[in-house]
């Protein structure tokens, strides 16, 4: 262990070597080397609670059991001696939340891997896909989610709008690499579950099989849990399935990856309620140990207008996905409107076009800029021939003998209200028309079913309907009873879920072995760096954001064919290539300050780097005044930068890419490689005396020294008379 | 106040709403961008996806943040 570094981040780095060696063979020993690393992250992260450091110590001592291995015991007195001689450093870091030393940071995730719920270690899973290692990617993706391959299709991408490329040009296409990755490991049979842990006896039920339940149920079961998956519908993926429309997730996706799930022992209960089919009172005779309550938001809001409840024809657009999900794929109607601004509104509507609806108009009582849905859904329902009505208020469905004829809607527009600066829409007077529409979607919402729940006594819920948690562990005000998803959240997202099962899996793992839970939730961590990928400046700064390719407009507007065809193998390797490497470069910027303010050179033009006002950025320009002197290299404190000699060349490069590259001189006296001729013109100023005696020669430091001083000795002194 | 994806904000301060949990103090005086405004309702009472810089992901009430340039 280096010895200068902070003793926390030293035990880390202690403990991860331990367990990636393959050192400790005993389950036990590994197990508690494990919890234990668990536990020094957090306190490295600032996340630790006033309890960590005792559970650290009870574990230390479970190495030492009855005819416990040497390793095991090894490992236990080198952890004792660390907290022995720093445990004031550990409490600091507790108390403090700050490493003094910032050791602890140095592998601080990358601003697109914060950005994921989820926390995937996207810089790792790029390089391998950019290196053509698909199989490698989506191991690394599945150590934080489960479902690579939906995701890949249908995530609503944060990271992509972190992505610090963009400072540059565009963002990395993250969720269409990751969706290659996961396919062509799928279809090489490469796509393979992580060994799981011995069974160790404990059960857990999880309600809802959506993507919280999934996550949650794929890392018990890695952790040698024994999970039942309780699920109302007769499929697994909750609203993934039945909420998000075949042409954006084919089934076969949700099915392929749940089967991975399967595999690993995890039993599905379809088509059985909670509270109705099998009882809390039941399962806790099964031997339950702990529940998991991840029921999603299936409850459609109401519109509260005249005619809502009058006509057979006004759907929940929640239960007409479902339907069409589960193979109903009945028109709605010929003139079909949809009431709504998000994803739920445009899918429906996107639908109703693909079961032969003549025309379909959304009805959003706000402006396009203020649509909560994803900006290319909302392209591509016009692509398709939908109509969008904006500033748009529903005031009545209006028919007759159960027939619906239109909508009849009044004209908003958006003024801030008195006591706020939020634009809100309000009614124009006399501005009435009507939509015509024998059909009526109403697409304004979903919250928690509650139905069920009532076994769960002890459970509270928010002033919003929704569960309450501690989101650090995400554990009810019921011991036991841990919940996650839309149910904690309100409708959100398919990666948010995900994020949270995984998060409710380890705390529960934490609550069922006695381990304190974490004082806030887990930042992400980064388990390994990949080398960089070497490139040329020009190759970095030219290479360009594929354009997706699309099923034809016709077929669209026909058939629930998947539309985004994705890349070819071609653009996914270049595409991957085009990251900058967040996780190596911090972007502190100390390269480009020295360079600037120190050197006097003023070679490196990497404006992406300041996170505020982000400035031009052009690799290329690097090799214009570069003096290969290595001031950056030399303060960058991730080996971010680096000087390298390789083949008679001399290179600059940051995170792979090639700024400056310089063929290597040598001295003409003894042959010694020199630096630059730009950086020995650049010294030569800084020392003029000794610039005169070795002018026009090629020569070493030291060659330089000893003719130099030979020439001192044999020239006269300068002003002896 | 009303947040869209991709506005830049800061925590400026604790909200009184019961969302607000004890870890969140940490989170003042940090920076971030909304990764997911309130996507269903548009209301300003719904909690909001901010992703901030060295704290990760994290939903808040929206009376704790502010839009900075």
């Amino acid at each position: 262990m280096a010895e200068q570094t902070c003793p926390v981040r030293n035990t880390v780095i202690y403990l991860s070597e331990q367990i990636c060696s393959g050192t400790l063979t005993d389950p036990k020993g590994r197990r508690i080397s494990e919890q234990i690393l668990q536990l020094t992250e957090e306190i490295a992260e600032g996340a630790a609670g006033p309890e960590h450091l005792s559970a650290i110590d009870s574990l230390i001592e479970e190495y030492f059991y009855t005819q416990s291995p040497v390793q095991n015991q090894e490992t236990g007195k080198t952890l004792k001696e660390i907290l022995d001689a720093h445990r004031e450093v550990f409490i600091s870091h507790i108390e403090t939340k700050n490493c003094p030393s910032h050791d602890c940071g140095k592998l601080a995730p990358s601003p697109c891997q914060m950005a994921c719920p989820a926390g995937i270690d996207i810089p790792t899973y790029l390089s391998l896909i950019a290196e053509g290692k698909d199989a490698q990617a989506i191991e690394v993706i599945r150590r934080d989610n489960p479902l690579p391959w939906v995701c890949g299709l249908i995530c609503t991408k944060p990271c992509e709008m972190m992505c610090v490329r963009a400072r540059i040009d565009t963002p990395i296409s993250i969720k269409f690499l990751k969706a290659f990755a996961a396919e062509r490991a799928m279809s090489d049979r490469a796509y393979k579950n992580p060994e799981k842990k011995a069974d160790n006896g404990k059960k857990v039920c999880v309600i809802g099989a959506g993507p919280g339940g999934i996550s949650a149920a794929y890392y018990l079961a890695l952790m040698g849990y024994g999970v039942r998956v309780i699920e109302s519908l007769p499929v697994p993926g909750g609203m993934m399935m039945v909420g998000i429309p075949r042409y954006r997730l084919p089934r076969e996706v949700i099915d392929r990856e749940v089967a991975m799930i399967e595999e690993l022992g995890v039993e599905f209960s379809y088509n059985t309620v909670f509270g109705k089919d099998v009882t809390f009172e039941a399962l806790k005779k099964e031997g339950i140990d702990a529940f998991f309550i991840a029921i999603g938001a299936h409850k459609a809001w109401d519109l509260g207008i005249k005619g809502e409840k009058e006509f057979p024809r006004v759907i929940e657009a929640v239960k007409f996905l479902k339907d069409v999900a589960l193979g109903e794929h009945h028109v709605p109607g010929k003139h079909v409107v949809v009431i709504g601004g998000g994803n739920v509104a445009i899918d429906a509507a996107r639908t109703s076009i693909r079961l032969g609806a003549e025309a379909v108009t959304i009805a959003y009582r706000r402006s396009r800029t203020q649509m909560p849905a994803d900006i290319e859904e909302v392209e591509q329902a016009e692509e398709e021939g939908i109509e969008f009505s904006f500033l748009t208020i529903p005031k009545e469905i209006v028919g007759e003998n159960d027939v619906i004829t239109g909508l009849d809607c009044i004209k908003a527009e958006l003024i801030k209200k008195q006591g706020s600066d939020r634009l809100a829409p309000v009614p124009i007077l006399g501005k009435d028309f009507i939509i015509k529409a024998d059909a009526v979607i109403s697409a304004i919402g979903q919250y928690v079913d509650d139905e069920g729940m009532q076994a769960f006594d002890n459970m509270n819920w928010s002033r919003r309907g929704t569960i309450e948690v501690n989101h650090a562990s995400m554990e009810t005000t019921m011991p036991g009873v841990f919940a996650a998803g839309d149910a904690v959240s309100g409708p959100a997202t398919v990666i948010e879920a995900i994020g949270g099962g995984k998060r409710a899996a380890e705390s529960i793992d934490r609550y069922l072995n006695n381990i304190p839970q974490p004082r806030m939730p887990k930042i992400p961590v980064r388990h390994t760096t990949e080398p960089p990928k070497e490139m040329s400046a020009s190759r970095k700064m030219t290479l360009k954001h594929p354009e997706m390719s699309m099923l034809s407009v016709d077929r669209r507007r026909t058939m629930f064919q998947q539309v985004e065809l994705g890349y070819d193998e071609a653009s996914v390797r270049r595409e991957a290539s085009r990251c900058l490497r967040c996780d190596i470069c911090r972007r502190c910027g100390k390269c480009v300050e020295i360079c600037r303010d120190k050197m006097g050179i003023d070679a490196l033009k990497l404006g992406y780097m300041d996170f505020d006002e982000p400035s031009e950025t052009d690799f290329r320009a690097t090799g214009e005044k570069c003096i290969t002197c290595g001031a950056c290299a030399a303060n960058c404190e991730n080996n971010a930068i680096v000087i390298e000699e390789k083949d008679g060349q001399r290179m600059l490069k940051l995170c792979g890419t090639i700024l400056n590259k310089q063929d290597i001189q040598y001295c003409e006296e003894c042959n010694a490689i020199l630096p630059s001729i730009e950086y020995m013109q650049f010294i030569s100023q800084k020392t003029e005396n000794i610039g005169k005696v070795t002018e026009n020669r090629c020569l070493c430091n030291n060659c330089q020294r000893k003719l130099s001083a030979k020439m001192t000795v044999l020239m006269p002194p300068v002003n002896r008379t | 106040m009303q947040f869209q994806r991709g506005d830049k904000i800061e925590v400026y301060k604790k909200s009184m709403d019961e969302a607000w949990e004890s870890y969140m103090d940490d989170f003042i005086g940090l920076h971030g961008f909304i990764t997911d405004p309130d996507t269903t309702i548009n209301d300003p009472d719904a909690l909001i996806r901010v992703s901030l810089v060295g704290k990760g992901t994290h939903r808040l009430p929206q009376d704790a943040l502010r839009l900075i340039p």
